[in-house]
């Protein structure tokens, strides 16, 4: 059995709000399992059942065979969490408090060598107040491997960075994934999520939409391509239409032509042959498949980040 | 051992942060200075304008005479007109006027009057001076007369101890310091280690929230013991506080209430949703004890009603015990009701705090 996770029927009710729905799924050993989803989806509620913060409604999770609510001990020695927002104490040095919570569980590694995979070892010294916001996501994300687990939840680990930290946050957690660790994260960004995980769960009001590997949900989109064109002349909108594969045509004010179709292969060499046919020169052309973002507009109807 | 290390961790938390420094050492020593500097214990002299319209050997000896007198301060003028619009104005408080030829009448048997001149308003000095004149008065009679007089009052006092008002209040000040510090600290620190979630963090981990919060106790009790310390040695060392017990009894009678105030501010902080809303419940529960339990004024001198219902809260047994203990020189087991209910107070709000604790 290579299942490190298992969720068996999971629901959490808040009095009539239903935040988790009746949720089954699993995550394989050394796999990044992406949990993706809008505000108030049920990300959250998931993980905190998981790591045996919360008390499900109906159901059960099971961390390496163990349930967190009959042998919390057992489970939360293997276990690395890093909770969407929280907190460290604000008046020890980041040396200390990593060697603090070391001291919760038999196993703790060097804090050195922690603070250094997030590259925070100039800051060792400082107390957790003086890092900056970044500083101190990085590192919470230092603080979740206290003990070495074989497991590791992060809830929205980039949340509030620029690109570039997020960037580096991503190294870390691909680090943390060579290790043979088993990552679970919670994400709002398709980017992340496409870039991180080996597998994504998309989420929306408390029930999974869709379970794949990124290029999996892409690919079984209705309408997986688009091509972005700038011609030198305009073009007859209803021709551009009827080509093989197109679906849609959009003319957008500043002369561009965005169309969606299903198989690109065939669409260009038509779109191509039209341009020839009018004598008209590509200015600019591209093609780019859906992504994620793609994938959940078209499971809910709804913008992602709205 | 986990607990020592948590322990310790506290201790420097509790070191690093200056504001709780200036909350658990600065606040309090803020009244003992400004009581301090005041004294209000000792009486404040009396201002009096002697009109000596004699002016001759007479009434010559009475003014030396009373210029003995302790807390009159005394401003000899001619001028009785001037005297008295000093007195509505507020710069004198009596006027005591000699009448012209007082040797004379005198030593011609007459009786004379002096005109004794008072602002009706100070209804607590009046009877006081005027008593004090009386006697002076009475003294001067016999002294003119030559004759001794044939009952005199010895007045020796009971007490050996003399205990001014300053005194009263340090003991006062230490409960008072420590109490508020310990509720409102306490309530703020809950309700921000929940707002920052580090409560469910901890949660993650296999350590018991227990022994999070044993340990946390265990350092705010040194820090208490800390606090007790400077404030009644700055009241002592700057001031010249009395004290005449043993002062090492304070420290166990500041844990017992003390654990019985982190309770209580620990309540406050499961019950407030936010920091802010914790810190103003904990101001509303320990600001009516530090006026009422008896910090500044004795308890006695409150309406029958508030008094027992003030004499139940935990300062006030603490107050009690403290002030025996360190005024009267008694051991604290002198104290069984007061340290009855204190334990009392441990026992009810540590399973209120138990009862009401939540991670999030
Ligand atoms: N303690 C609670 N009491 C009541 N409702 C709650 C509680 N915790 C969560 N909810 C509700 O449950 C739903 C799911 O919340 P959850 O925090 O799991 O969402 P999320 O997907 O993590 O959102 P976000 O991306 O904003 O973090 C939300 O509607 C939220 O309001
Ligand atoms: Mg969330």
């Amino acid at each position: 059995m290579a299942y490190v996770i298992q969720v068996e029927g999971l629901t959490k009710r808040f009095s009539a709000l239903v935040a988790v729905d009746n949720v089954s799924f699993q995550v394989q050993e050394g796999e990044v399992f992406g949990i993706l989803g809008p505000n108030g989806a049920g990300k959250t509620t998931i993980l905190e059942c998981i790591e045996g913060l919360q008390e499900p409604t109906a159901g059960r999770a099971l961390v390496r065979g163990i349930d967190p609510r009959q042998e919390p001990h057992r489970a939360k020695e293997n276990m690395g969490v890093q909770l969407q927002a929280s907190a460290y104490f604000d008046y020890l040095t980041l040396t200390e408090v990593l060697e603090l919570f070391g001291r919760f569980y038999h196993r703790h590694p060097d804090p050195r060598q922690l603070l250094a995979l997030v590259g925070l070892e100039d800051k060792a010294k400082s107390t957790v107040s003086r890092l900056s916001g970044g500083q101190k996501q990085r590192f919470t994300l230092a603080a979740t491997l206290v003990n070495d687990p074989q497991v590791v939840f992060l809830d929205e680990p980039t949340m509030g960075l620029d690109p570039q930290a997020r960037r580096h946050l991503w190294e870390t957690i691909q680090e943390m994934h060579q290790e043979s660790r088993t990552v679970v994260l919670t994400t709002h960004y398709m980017e992340e999520a496409q870039a991180l995980c080996h597998r994504v769960a998309i989420m929306d009001q408390g029930r999974i939409a869709a379970l794949d590997t990124p290029t999996n949900l892409i690919r079984h989109l209705p309408v997986p391509y688009r091509v972005r064109l700038v011609a030198s002349t305009t073009l007859p909108l209803g021709e551009m239409e009827g080509l093989q594969g197109v679906t849609a045509v959009e003319h957008s004010r500043n002369g561009e032509y965005l169309l969606s179709s299903v198989n690109a292969g065939h669409t260009l060499p038509a779109l191509l042959a039209l341009l020839n046919g009018r004598g008209a020169i590509a200015e600019h052309l591209e093609v780019f498949t859906a992504t994620l973002e793609d994938v959940f507009l078209s499971l809910t109807g709804k913008e992602l980040r709205a | 051992m986990l607990f020592l290390t948590l322990f310790l961790a506290n201790i420097k938390m509790l070191y690093r942060n200056r504001q709780a420094i200036f909350w658990a050492l600065f606040f309090p020593l803020i009244f003992v200075v400004v009581f301090g500097l005041f004294r209000l214990d000792e009486p404040s002299p009396v201002k009096m304008a002697l009109v000596d319209q004699a002016q001759d050997l007479l009434s010559a000896r009475l003014v030396q005479s009373l210029g003995k007198v302790e807390f009159l301060k005394l401003n000899t003028t001619f001028n009785e007109e001037e005297a008295r619009r000093k007195l509505v104005d507020g710069d004198i408080a009596y006027i005591l006027v000699i009448p012209s030829g007082l040797a004379q009448r005198v030593s011609s048997g007459h009786s004379t009057n002096l005109t004794f001149i008072y602002d009706e308003k100070r209804i607590q000095n009046n009877q006081l001076v005027q008593g004090v004149l009386e006697q002076f008065l009475g003294e001067m009679n016999m002294a003119v007369q030559g004759s001794s007089p044939l009952l005199t009052l010895d007045s020796r006092g009971i007490s050996a101890r003399r205990i001014g008002y300053f005194d009263f209040l340090m003991p006062g000040f230490v409960g008072m310091g420590v109490m508020t510090f310990a509720i409102i600290s306490m309530a703020s620190q809950l309700a921000l280690y929940r707002q920052q979630r580090i409560l469910k963090r901890i949660k993650a981990t296999p350590l018991s929230v227990r022994t999070f919060f044993l340990a946390q106790v265990g350092a705010w009790l040194v820090l208490s013991l800390v606090q007790a310390a400077v404030i009644l040695a700055a009241g002592m060392l700057l001031f010249g506080a009395r004290v005449y017990g043993n002062i090492v009894w304070m420290f166990p009678l500041v844990i017992l209430a003390n654990l019985a105030f982190l309770n209580l501010g620990f309540i406050v902080g499961s019950l407030a949703r936010t920091v802010e809303a914790a810190n103003g419940l904990a101001n509303v529960v320990s600001l009516p004890m530090m006026f009422f339990s008896g910090v500044f004024f004795p308890t006695d001198n409150l309406p029958s009603v508030l008094r027992e219902i003030v004499r139940l809260l935990p300062l006030t047994p603490l107050l009690k015990a403290l002030r025996g203990v360190l005024l009267d020189a008694q051991p604290p087991w002198h104290y069984p009701g007061e340290l009855g209910l204190l334990t009392l107070w441990v026992v009810a709000t540590s399973v209120v705090a138990v009862w009401s604790f939540r991670f999030e």
